[in-house]
């Protein structure tokens, strides 16, 4: 009897380990597959004779980034890239803020539909959009021009303006596509938050002689805070990442971002510098990686609303 | 002047605060998805005559779609590279993953790192790193990799297109996979798995009969914005193949956007985003119901 209960355990003991090496096997083998294609695009960065390929570098130099910083382009398309991303994020969190707080609040009869509604515009691909959506920003380019002509007939103003107000090739243009693109996810995220911030709060505080104003700032605020934390985050990672736009509404080099400035130099077949365009792959990425380890612990509260970050 | 109550005061101040959002929202998707239909029924161009004087031409772009090679090729594409990314793909590897990661391994935090990496990565970057990875040649990284195996080099991205963006995208959405299933297996109560243990349930039985059955609802969240998200992939296949060679690789977001700003045809291209618009919708109408979404 006592043999019979020992051999079982033993089985149990091998299975266990069986299983367990296959566990290890399963994540060593995947994750070689994920670690893969970082291994060129971080040595060629610092590699003095960088090139397509994967190789041991021969030395150490820090040259790439450094010319990053140095060279004109590169740095302006990084500036851009963070003006642009930055302020779609902070005018994302604004709008989402109020948007969805309203929608948590209110028992009015748009409650529902606009809450189906947002899943739904969540889900339309944004390449189905691009016909009508060039349509509107030259509708809108259009009147904005007209309204900086009449505003001034110097034709160097006229430009500046139009670099910083055009809904196409600049910067106002896309800031506030980026922003619509993100506000969906953004509502919703917030919306799920202050769902989660009694209304007794808010109304104790009324009571207590409170302005609307304090009631904002010293109740509502600090507890929605990580809320506005995860919008933001999932609002930086995807429009940073975005492509589309930036290759829709740019044309001119100095509104150039770092996804379609990194496209049209790596496709200058016979004179890429591969040093540069790593180096400046590994900027572009780190920000995006750093906001997506903080963003990674919302990432599972935001898939009631159907669609991913 | 009228006096509003407080509740009525209220009411309107939702109504202006919902207002920017709103606006916003309507401006750059809404509307522009209605204008869609209506210029597909144009043969609204970038160039030449129909650009300044577009003219109503019914269903003829439609007509021109069903018959259009490409088109029924760019949907063949998009749905090859959905099964084969999405369902498959990425799914298999974040579930085996997720199934790992149950176990008491060492390290998790590390592999858990990893396995995110890809999916933080910007699609131009994708692009880039895996331009490398499929370089031509024998100092290409997969090419240096599959010589170990005795395979010649190989031209990934000319002789295998399809199957190259496959894996491209099974790279990046991985950890999405890994992390919805993770968090479907971690609500699976544990005492069920006790008592089939006790009843002396082999691992593969638990694995059919318990964890598959109570992962469903998670498996199907899955799927549903896993297709979804893989339906509106666009820059991804653009920085690595722009749709071809050949169209093999022309998924319907490059279709749209060939046709439009390559071959100038705004209506026609209004046309195949109706489309891809129509079948994103049905899907998502399929989605809120069958979950009946809390809100």
């Amino acid at each position: 009897m006592v043999a019979v209960v020992r051999s079982s355990f033993e089985d149990v003991t091998v299975t266990h380990h069986a299983s367990q090496r296959r566990a290890y096997l399963t994540l060593v083998l995947i994750s070689l597959f994920c670690m893969m294609p970082f291994f060129w695009v971080v040595l060629a960065a610092f590699d003095p004779k960088a090139s397509q390929f994967l190789q041991i570098p021969q030395g150490v130099t820090l040259d790439h980034f450094k010319n990053i910083f140095a060279n004109e382009s590169g740095m302006r398309w990084v500036l851009n890239s963070v003006v642009i991303v930055g302020s779609a994020t902070i005018l994302t969190l604004i709008f989402a803020g109020f948007g969805g707080y309203a929608l948590s609040r209110t028992q009015a009869w748009w409650k529902r539909p606009l809450l189906y509604g947002i899943i739904l515009v969540r889900i339309v691909p944004p390449p189905a959009l691009i016909v009508p959506v060039y349509k509107v920003m030259l509708f809108l380019n259009d009147w904005v021009n007209g309204l900086i002509n009449q505003f001034t007939a110097d034709v160097e103003q006229q430009q500046m303006l139009s670099r910083m107000f055009s809904f196409i090739d600049g910067y106002l243009g896309l800031i506030l596509i980026h922003c619509a693109m993100q506000l969906p996810l953004a509502i919703w995220i917030m919306k799920t938050f202050f769902d989660a911030i009694p209304k007794d709060y808010e109304e104790a505080a009324a009571l207590d002689g409170a302005s609307q104003w304090q009631t904002v700032r010293h109740v509502l605020l600090p507890l929605a805070l990580p809320g506005f934390a995860a919008a933001g985050l999932f609002a930086f990672i995807n429009a940073w990442g975005d492509f589309l736009m930036p290759l829709m509404f740019t044309s001119s080099p100095e509104l150039q971002t770092l996804p379609l400035g990194m496209f049209r130099a790596f496709l200058r077949v016979d004179a890429i510098d591969y040093g540069f365009l790593t180096a400046l792959a590994v900027i572009y990425t780190l920000p995006a990686v750093i906001a997506f380890a903080f963003a990674r612990k919302f990432l599972t509260q935001t898939f009631s609303g159907g669609v991913k970050g | 002047m009228i006096k509003l109550t407080y509740e009525a005061r209220r009411q309107l101040g939702y109504r202006f605060m919902m207002a920017p959002a709103l606006l916003l929202m309507a401006a750059f998707i809404v509307f522009p998805a209605f204008y869609a239909f209506s210029l597909s029924l144009t043969d609204d161009a970038l160039l030449g005559f129909a650009a300044q004087e577009s003219s109503f031409v019914g269903l003829r772009n439609f007509s021109r779609l069903f018959g259009d090679p490409l088109f029924w090729n760019s949907l063949k594409v998009t749905l090859i590279f959905v099964i084969g990314s999405a369902v498959i793909g990425q799914f298999v590897l974040g579930f085996l993953s997720a199934l790992a990661l149950q176990r008491p391994v060492r390290y998790k935090p590390i592999f858990n790192a990893i396995i995110c990496l890809p999916n933080a990565v910007p699609e131009m970057v994708v692009g880039f790193l895996w331009i490398s990875m499929f370089a031509s040649g024998e100092y290409g990284t997969l090419n240096r990799l599959v010589a170990w195996f005795g395979v010649d080099p190989q031209q990934w991205l000319y002789t295998f297109p399809l199957l190259s963006i496959i894996i491209v995208n099974t790279w990046r959405g991985i950890a999405f996979a890994m992390i919805l299933l993770t968090s479907g297996l971690a609500a699976i109560p544990k005492d069920i798995y006790e008592a089939a243990r006790v009843d002396g349930a082999t691992d593969t039985q638990v694995f059919w009969r318990i964890t598959v059955p109570m992962m469903m609802p998670t498996i199907f969240l899955y799927m549903f914005i896993s297709t979804v998200t893989t339906f509106a992939i666009f820059g991804l296949v653009y920085t690595l193949s722009r749709g071809g060679p050949a169209n093999s690789t022309e998924i319907l977001g490059i279709y749209i956007y060939n046709q439009s700003f390559t071959a100038f045809q705004l209506g026609y291209g209004a046309a195949v985003a109706v489309v891809s618009l129509v079948v994103s919708m049905i899907l998502g109408i399929i989605y809120v119901r069958a979950l009946k979404v809390e809100v």
